[in-house]
């Protein structure tokens, strides 16, 4: 069957002959002629005949086998049928990776106690998942193309900073405080951009963003600039410290003080947050008002033909995204015992929005993969050294490439019939179906 | 037909209208009784749409006055008309296709106070008129066909209960057979429910025949009205929009 449409041998030996000579012309120079500076500073020269052949080798083998490798694969668009039996594993999988993920993510201290790298790594994932969750709410679900996110996750962060060192507010009572604070600019910015949509918003947006930043910089009093806050103090188990002291909870408990008790706590700490995240965006998706974000993704002129307030829905979507960036901010500064401007921007914004893009807009599991992969892969490619960037971006194209909708790039529907009912034939008269 | 001695559902009087420094509407005069379907019929750019728009608040009326029910309601917000129970299904449709036709039809019911009984039974009277949204329940509004999606911006335009319907071409783009189920199902629901029904049309032939009466629109002014049957017999109506494109 394939032998019939696939070209013949010497079409692939064409093929890879071509692409050889022209790698040949290429590497001629850049790799086959190398110039140095000689022990009297002129410039001499020296050929690398082998390394030139070594490449051209190589260009030919490669082109023999994506050749191999496009003729095993079918042409572009060939429908492929998939064995039903591995669609349905993969169906069973995919209802599983979930709960799987989540009981994981709980035993994750447990497995790794004396990995303090794993469980820092870990907060890490936790926190950009929960912004992550966060802005897709604006984005994912609203449809408002955010890129001054890391705005309202500064604004937590300083919430919580300031009010802690200057008032000695706890942690407890400064959360909710820096989720309100947030909210409350993500109000402030939403009214200017109302009337706004995709690339006018983005700017604006963008702009935001750096204004934040920049007030934080330069209103030195308050903020102290670009030195930071400092001294930021640790969170508390409901009033008691993690700490050496006598009444610390090691001491209560009467176990051995080690620091890594305040590294699980935290752990623990932002995945309840980032899940309290995910628990009221599933419920705040089943009720109206989710459901106008999403409706105002798809069309805000229908939204307004249904007389939905879209000024309301458009300010919530922002306050809630915001809230969610604040408490993940005042997290942050917790966690750090120190914040500085540096760590508020454009780049972590970039950061979370692609987090949200490849996960698939507004899918939840789809943004904590993605979370995981971003932050993870990045890591995990820290071997690589200077290429890291560049295998990343590759991973990235790669992805967009097969999966132009993101991870997860289907809608859970959220209204659903409670009994299937079937009407009766007397009720179908007109409009023949 | 009689003229009612109730005072009219909708009352227009001398509305006018612009986009920027384009004026629409120049001074239309119209009047909706209850339980009445009455078609507005014109050529295209001759204000239809915006009179409908203008009526729902966007844009807003420069001068004039729009009264429902006895109250007017020039100047009040868009989502408080909607409250009020004046419902549209907007030209080109406009559904959501990436929700599902559930989530579609419950939309509509979100704007207003609507309890979950009246959901409920709105969902069950549109499927008793459009079963066929009843198989496409969980598929994406955007997998529907033409015709369907018509069904389901309707649908989801009945679902706050309206006392006024509004209708921008409902037959836009669909096969006549298809259409013409449309109309079915607009007549059935102004003769069992007396839904009163504002039809904006460019198929005046069948606007007409199914509506009570008529008004004509040129250029931003009501020109002609009249029954439906009366606007069919006149000379003018069938040279202009029955017979106009097969006279070459």
């Amino acid at each position: 069957m394939q032998a019939s449409r696939a070209p013949g041998i010497a079409f692939i030996f064409k093929k890879a002959l071509i692409s050889a000579l022209v790698a040949l012309v290429l590497f001629s120079l850049m790799i086959g002629v190398r110039t140095e500076a000689g022990p009297q500073g002129l410039l001499v020269y020296e050929t690398r005949f082998g390394d030139l052949a070594a490449m051209v080798a190589a260009v030919f083998g490669g082109s023999i086998v994506v050749e191999l490798l496009r003729q095993w694969w079918g042409p572009v668009g060939t429908i492929r049928v998939v064995p039903p039996q591995v669609t349905s594993t993969l169906a069973v999988a995919g209802r599983w990776v979930a709960p799987v993920l989540l009981v994981f993510t709980f035993l994750v201290p447990v497995i790794f106690y004396d990995q303090r790298y794993i469980l820092d790594l870990g907060i890490l994932v936790l926190t950009y998942v929960m912004l992550g969750w966060g802005l897709n709410v604006v984005v994912g679900l609203a449809g408002l193309l955010d890129l001054g996110y890391v705005a309202f996750y500064a604004v937590g962060a300083y919430s919580y900073a300031l009010l802690a060192t200057n008032f000695g507010l706890s942690f407890w009572v400064c959360l909710p405080l820096a989720g309100i604070l947030a909210a409350f600019w993500g109000v402030l910015l939403g009214f200017p951009v109302l009337r706004l949509r995709g690339d006018y918003l983005a700017i604006v947006t963008l702009a935001f963003g750096e204004i934040i930043r920049l007030v934080i910089i330069n209103w030195q009093s308050l903020t102290g600039g670009p030195n930071g806050v400092s001294g930021i103090p640790r969170p508390t188990l409901f009033g008691i410290p993690l700490d050496n002291s006598d009444n610390g909870l090691a001491a209560l408990l009467r176990i051995e003080f080690s620091p890594t008790h305040r590294i699980v706590f935290l752990f623990y700490l932002i995945l309840a947050l980032a899940l309290l995240t995910n628990w009221v965006t599933i419920r705040l998706r089943r009720l109206p008002i989710g459901r106008a974000w999403e409706a105002l993704r798809e069309d805000e002129v229908a939204c307004r033909a249904l007389g939905i307030n879209t000024t309301t829905t458009k300010l919530t979507a922002f306050a809630t995204g915001a809230m969610f960036g604040g408490f993940a901010g005042a997290f942050f500064a917790t966690r750090q015992g120190f914040i500085s401007p540096e760590s508020f921007t454009f780049q972590e914004s970039a950061l979370v929005l692609a987090i949200v893009v490849l996960g698939g807009m507004g899918s939840q599991l789809g943004v904590a993969l993605a979370a995981l992969a971003m932050i993870g892969g990045f890591e995990l490619f820290r071997g690589l050294d200077q290429f890291r960037m560049l295998v990343f971006g590759m991973a990235m194209v790669l992805l967009m490439i097969w999966r132009p909708r993101g991870l997860i790039g289907h809608r859970a529907p959220t209204v659903f019939l409670e009994r299937n009912q079937a009407i009766s034939s007397d009720l179908v008269k007109e409009g023949h179906g | 037909m009689t003229a009612p001695a109730k005072a009219p559902l909708l009352a227009i009087r001398s509305l006018r209208a612009a986009y920027g420094k384009i004026e629409a509407l120049k001074g239309v005069n119209l009047e909706i009784n209850a339980g009445e379907i009455v078609a507005l019929i014109g050529a295209n750019g001759a204000g239809k749409s915006t009179l409908m728009m203008t009526i729902f608040g966007r844009p807003r009326a420069r001068s004039g006055q729009i009264e429902f029910d006895g109250r007017d309601i020039t100047a009040v917000p868009t989502h408080e008309i909607a409250r009020l129970r004046i419902a549209q299904s907007p030209e080109g449709r406009r559904i959501f296709p990436r929700m599902s036709v559930a989530e579609n039809l419950q939309m509509g019911a979100d704007a207003t106070d609507c309890s979950e009984a009246d959901r409920a039974s709105g969902l069950e009277r549109i499927f008793a008129l459009f079963p066929r949204l009843k198989e496409r329940m969980t598929q994406r509004g955007g997998t529907l066909s033409g015709g369907e999606q018509q069904m389901l911006a309707i649908g989801r335009a009945l679902m706050s209960r309206p006392r006024l319907l509004m209708l921008d071409e409902p037959s836009l783009g669909l096969a006549p057979l298809i259409a013409r189920q449309i109309f079915d199902a607009i007549r059935t629901l102004n003769r069992q429910d007396g839904l009163t029904v504002l039809i904006v049309e460019q198929n005046a032939n069948h606007a007409l025949k199914l509506a009570h009466r008529g008004y004509v629109m040129v250029n931003g002014l009501i020109t002609l009205s009249g029954t439906g049957s009366e606007l069919l017999q006149r000379p003018e109506i069938r040279a202009a929009y029955l017979e106009g494109g097969r006279r070459h």
